[in-house]
């Protein structure tokens, strides 16, 4: 039973994640009809709809012939008048159907929970928020924000539980669902204004890799943006930080020295190597010691900047091409002994650290 | 330094926490056991008494013993490749009631027998009976400092 339901709970949380990351163009009809029922839902006549290529472009156009509200400025968002009654309407569903639930099929809800809901929430997190927080110039958050209320994971929380759960819902509240599944379905974001609702087309392009133990997945690509939309508008992302163009596409190591950012320097390093950039840097060697612990590898420390110094150090263990993998550690600059530095880096003095036995 | 060297840690291949890329490395090797500092990747496990009296556990500390499938004391940069401790029941427990300047400690852990430090990339550490501290590694670049996670 449990096996099963965490093989059927697996493939639910794909599915959805497909949705998630879908770049297929918005089916506009159903979106439309989906966010009518919605409006209906908290008394509401139909919106006006005002589709726009991506969310860049949502967070700073209104239809032509609609003057913004003061309190539905975009910046505004958090205190938005629908948003909080379309986030009411989910919240009572989701104790309607919870309510309903048997002994048995609480059990399998809390698979469901942890494999599909949360696996969701964290990749939607990753994927979609950053390209929330590059629209607004400004951190987006899921917690419980308009975000979090359009965030799939809730969704196939409900759907898994009445597919593999065996949960049957009565017609309200299967129909308000098939609403909330409809629109997750059929469009990217949307922005619900008294009268008027933006809609963004989904992204043509999504490059993502795997990140954690249940299907996670966070933003890639090395060789491009992580996310690209249809107008030209992309975010670019290292493993899961968002980066700026040059990073991915012209990482030489005068623009990295240069980079005060020190996220997105590493970033750049990453992309580079660290062995390339500390040659093509030409970064000055402070002095290089033996990694205690660590038979064979030394501990070599670079000048970086003024306040900053690099400590290459060489992994204990081979990785599964055989190799070694090295990195670099950014330290402070008082360091001028790589054992002292690889010491402080654990908050330890350098007679502490050269007790290490074993490095893997 | 006592080094001595035992079969391969105790393996619970049903528990989801429990690394399953581990082969490359342990199924090659035995895993020395050392009473000594030892840092797995950016982990760093510290006999409590090379950094006491600086840091310690709180009076009044929770200890928690360390269930059949382990305690994840670190997720990797990558979320996955959790660094975790085991150890046969009824011998390690556990604390993150501790006491640490650099805040860097994780938590301590107490064995009366050899326990585990597991990693799927990593190779395996074994730790001699004894009471050590779990640090994280971190970095400083100009005046911001994070925390490694590899």
């Amino acid at each position: 039973m449990s096996v099963l339901v965490q093989r059927e709970a697996a493939a639910i949380h794909e599915e959805w994640l497909g949705q998630a990351l879908s770049t297929r163009p918005a089916d506009r009809p159903a979106a439309e009809a989906a966010i009518t029922g919605l409006y209906d839902l908290i008394g509401l006549a139909p919106p006006r709809f005002h589709w726009v290529s991506s969310p860049a472009v949502a967070v700073a156009t209104l239809p032509p012939g609609v003057r913004p509200r003061p309190s539905e400025a975009v910046e505004r968002l958090p205190d938005w008048p629908l948003p909080p009654r379309f986030r009411a309407a989910v919240n009572a569903l989701c104790r309607e159907i919870d309510s309903r639930l048997t002994p048995a099929q609480r059990s399998v809800d809390q698979v469901i929970r942890q494999r599909v809901r949360l696996s969701l929430t964290r990749s939607a997190a990753n994927v979609l928020l950053m390209q929330l927080t590059a629209a607004h110039g400004a951190p987006a958050q899921l917690g419980s924000s308009w975000y979090g209320t359009q965030c799939v994971s809730w969704v196939a929380h409900y759907d898994a539980l009445r597919r593999i759960g065996g949960v049957e819902l009565p017609p309200g509240p299967a129909g308000r669902l098939g609403l909330w599944a409809a629109a997750a379905r059929s469009c990217g974001w949307w922005w619900p204004r008294e009268g008027v609702c933006v809609v963004s087309e989904r992204p043509t392009a999504v490059h993502t890799e795997p990140w954690g133990d249940a299907g996670e997945v966070r933003p890639h690509h090395a060789d491009g943006p992580a996310v690209r939309y249809a107008d030209g508008w992309e975010v670019h992302a290292w493993h899961g930080t968002p980066v700026p163009p040059w990073v991915i596409n012209d990482p030489g190591a005068g623009r990295i020295s240069r980079e005060p950012d020190a996220e997105v320097r590493r970033c750049a390093i990453e992309r580079v190597g660290w062995g390339h950039f500390v040659d093509r840097a030409a970064l000055r060697l402070v002095a290089d010691a033996p990694d205690p612990g660590n038979p064979g590898a030394r501990l070599r420390l670079y000048d970086l900047r003024a306040d900053t110094r690099v400590l290459f150090v060489v992994n204990g263990s081979v990785e599964r091409d055989g190799t070694r993998r090295r990195h670099g550690l950014t330290v402070p600059g008082f360091l001028t002994d790589p054992v002292e530095a690889a010491a402080w880096t654990y908050g330890l003095t350098a007679e502490q650290y050269s007790l290490l036995a074993r490095r893997t | 330094m006592n080094l001595t060297t035992v079969p391969s840690p105790p393996t619970t291949p049903t528990t989801p926490t429990m690394p399953t890329t581990l082969d490359h490395l342990e199924r090659s090797m035995r895993v020395p056991v050392v009473d000594g500092l030892q840092a797995q990747g950016d982990l760093l496990v510290i006999p409590l008494s090379v950094v006491a009296p600086a840091v310690g556990v709180w009076a009044g500390a929770g200890w928690t013993d360390v269930p059949p499938e382990g305690v994840e004391l670190l997720r990797s940069g990558a979320g996955g490749n959790p660094h975790t401790l085991l150890a046969e029941p009824g011998t390690c427990r556990w604390t993150t009631t501790v006491r640490d300047p650099d805040v860097l400690a994780i938590g301590v852990f107490e064995a009366t027998a050899v326990a585990y430090l597991l990693h799927p990339e990593h190779g395996a550490v074994g730790c001699a009976p004894g009471t050590y501290v779990v640090r994280r590694q971190r970095e400083r670049d100009g005046h911001r400092a994070r925390l490694v996670a590899d």
